[in-house]
């Protein structure tokens, strides 16, 4: 079973197109994978998908700046 | 074939929209998916004297996102939406095509996050066909994107080029960039970074380029595809349709000015009523979104019954044509490696 790190990486390299390696958890959307806030939303909703978890609020999609974040993010929803 | 409308979306819906869907049923012999107010849909399918039709689908959806709503946040918060209902069935392959006439950016919005963008593509492109007399031009991008990089415009010059050759029939699209000379040194520092991006594909053989052109041939003929970003084209777009509008209707003033000149227009009445039908968008379809994984067709907000057939007959092409995989086939092409601009 991958880590939700190994899950999370995965989706967003799906969606910007990257390698594996060059994703962690201190990549920054905005100013390392060039994301917009379309960019963002796109991958909140692929992560609840894949995930299963209910919505990720706009104040929330805001508050997700880094692979980190989201990971966090994901942890939290999971319980 | 199986065309999902939006029937509760546009100016004139959802009347025009239902009749509109059973016209293009009867007419083209596709299966037509209505998508909204069951019970409003079901009364206007019994006053057309269709609602015995096996090939008339119903699906429920008992919200509307109308011109008021944010479309970057629509389709996410009014789920139960015609909108967002017709284009999770395109997602989930319950049909081939949506066509909506509602909010644009909630659809351009819906399109990209509920059936996705084609992968490595890094923005989808609004690109309609306008009159040149000849075939069309294809102007590609007129609205979806303000803020462009050198990148997306190489990736609209290909999936211009594309659409062109396909839907429009021209086997070698002439793909020009939209700039204010024709001169290579003329342009922003965009223009000029995509000038050569695309000079590049078309030195590979993989698209003919003929560098740039300017607003007067939007009309001409001489590019097949205009290549430009949606500020620029969006504006181009309007200017268009407005001078458009102004000479129709001094040109219709003119022509009943007087009795010599009604005598005039008799004599000419077939050629100016190719002309009229030439300009309607009731006969062109709706705008395309390029770059999405599956056919999403934006019809025009006051389209009728007959416009909203005529977008049945593009989206119906459109499937048929390949456009989608041709582009997926091309993806490496398209993509700059590295992040650079």
């Amino acid at each position: 079973m991958n880590s939700i790190f190994e899950r999370v990486r995965d989706i967003v390299c799906e969606q910007f197109d990257v390698d594996a390696e060059s994703i962690t958890e201190e990549t920054d959307f905005l100013s390392e994978l060039d994301a917009d806030s379309l960019d963002v939303v796109e991958l909140a909703m692929s992560i609840e998908e894949s995930f299963g978890i209910p919505q990720i609020g706009e104040d929330e999609i805001r508050g997700i700046q880094t692979v980190g974040d989201l990971v966090a993010y994901v942890e939290r929803a999971l319980g | 074939m199986r065309i999902i409308i939006d029937a509760m979306s546009g100016d004139n819906a959802p009347g025009e929209l239902v009749r509109g869907g059973v016209l293009a049923q009867r007419e083209q012999n596709v299966d037509v998916v209505l998508v909204g107010r069951t019970a409003e849909i079901q009364k206007l399918l019994l006053d057309c004297g269709a609602a015995e039709n096996p090939h008339i689908i119903l699906e429920d959806a008992p919200d509307i996102i109308d011109m008021h709503d944010d479309p970057s946040t629509a389709v996410r918060r009014k789920p139960g939406s015609s909108m967002a209902v017709a284009l999770n069935l395109l997602k989930n392959g319950a049909g081939d095509a949506v066509i909506s006439a509602g909010n644009t950016g909630a659809l351009l919005t819906g399109a990209t996050l509920l059936v996705r963008r084609i992968r490595g593509i890094r923005r989808a492109a609004m690109a309609p066909v306008l009159p040149n007399g000849g075939r069309g031009t294809l102007l590609i991008d007129c609205g979806a994107n303000v803020e462009c990089t050198p990148e997306y415009l190489l990736q609209f010059g290909y999936m211009g080029s594309f659409y062109a050759k396909s839907m429009l029939g021209i086997p070698q699209p002439k793909v020009g960039l939209l700039s204010n000379g024709t001169e290579d040194t003329k342009g922003t520092e965009l223009v000029k970074a995509a000038h050569a991006l695309l000079q590049d594909a078309a030195a590979a053989g993989r698209i003919t380029f003929i560098g740039n052109v300017e607003g007067t041939d939007m009309f001409s003929g001489r590019a097949d595809v205009i290549v430009t970003d949606g500020y620029s084209g969006n504006i181009m777009l309007k200017t268009a349709e407005g001078t458009i509008k102004f000479l129709m209707k001094n040109l219709k003033s003119a022509l009943t000015a007087s009795t010599r000149a009604k005598l005039g227009a008799l004599l000419v009445k077939n050629d100016l009523n190719a002309l009229k039908k030439m300009m309607d968008v009731r006969e062109v379809g709706g705008t395309p979104f390029l770059g999405i994984k599956a056919p999403v067709i934006k019809a025009h907000g006051n389209s009728d019954a007959r416009a909203v057939s005529s977008a049945v007959r593009q989206a119906v092409s459109f499937v048929n044509a390949g456009v989608i995989a041709e582009i997926e086939s091309h993806i490496e092409f398209m993509k700059i490696r590295g992040g650079e601009d």
